[in-house]
């Protein structure tokens, strides 16, 4: 199991919410909040595509919460 | 942990083991936009995570995706991203002070875009403005100034030399 850590500062739940959305057929997902972060669990099958996947999970995370702030700005 | 030979080890650090190396950077020389924007440019070859290090730093996380990196590796994308961050946040800057003039060219050109005014638009519109005062004629054009008076507004003298003629 890999535990991500994102800053309610910095990323959008929303943003986290989709990233986790569109990575969910490779394993599971667990989300639990956090007074000043996001956290989210994630087991695959191999540590090697926990690592993966949870990397591209935070790529992904970080691009929409970018996004978000850029509409809103 | 390791520290960076090139960077104080206040500001940056690897994590050999993760294959990872950190950059804490000052929130108010930093903004998040700035540290958005240069996270960008690297999401392509690393895993990139942004996190509050303390109420005036963030920490800007890079795991490059190809396993099995060293140090010195490690240290080129960490360098490369401070200074793409630096870049951005730069940027960021200039785009901050340079806005209301953008915005003032750009509400002109769409005013302009709109055309000549309607019949109504220009009934409404107050010309009873009066012309700021010019006691020293500055604001005359040189034609208005020295243009030579046409002959009928010259006052007739008592001698006319074509009379006597």
């Amino acid at each position: 199991m890999i535990e991500l850590r994102f800053h309610r500062e910095i990323y959008a739940g929303e943003a986290v919410d989709e990233a986790v959305k569109r990575f969910a057929g490779f394993g599971a997902f667990e989300l639990v909040e956090e007074p000043s972060h996001w956290l989210v669990r994630f087991t695959a099958k191999t540590s090697a595509r926990e690592r993966q996947v949870a990397g591209e999970v935070g790529n992904y995370a970080l691009g929409a919460s970018a996004e978000r702030r850029k509409g809103a700005a | 942990m390791t520290a960076s030979p090139t960077i104080p080890e206040a500001l940056a650090g690897a994590d050999l083991e993760a294959g990872s190396v950190h950059l804490l950077v000052r929130q108010e020389l930093y903004p998040l936009d700035a540290v958005f924007a240069a996270a960008f440019t690297f999401i392509k070859d690393c895993w990139v995570l942004v996190d509050r290090a303390d109420a005036e730093r963030w920490k800007i996380v890079l795991t490059p995706k190809a396993a099995g990196r060293g140090a010195d590796e490690l240290q080129g994308w960490i360098g490369s991203y401070a200074n793409e961050l630096l870049s951005c946040a730069y940027r960021h800057r200039l785009a901050k002070e340079n806005r209301a003039t953008v915005e003032a060219v750009t509400t002109q050109a769409l005013a302009g875009a709109l055309g000549p005014p309607t019949l109504d638009e220009l009934e409404d519109f107050d010309f009873s403005n009066e012309a700021f005062e010019d006691p020293l004629g500055i604001a005359q054009s040189w034609e208005e100034k020295y243009a030579k008076k046409p002959k009928a507004e010259v006052a007739p003298t008592d001698e006319d030399p074509g009379e006597g003629a």
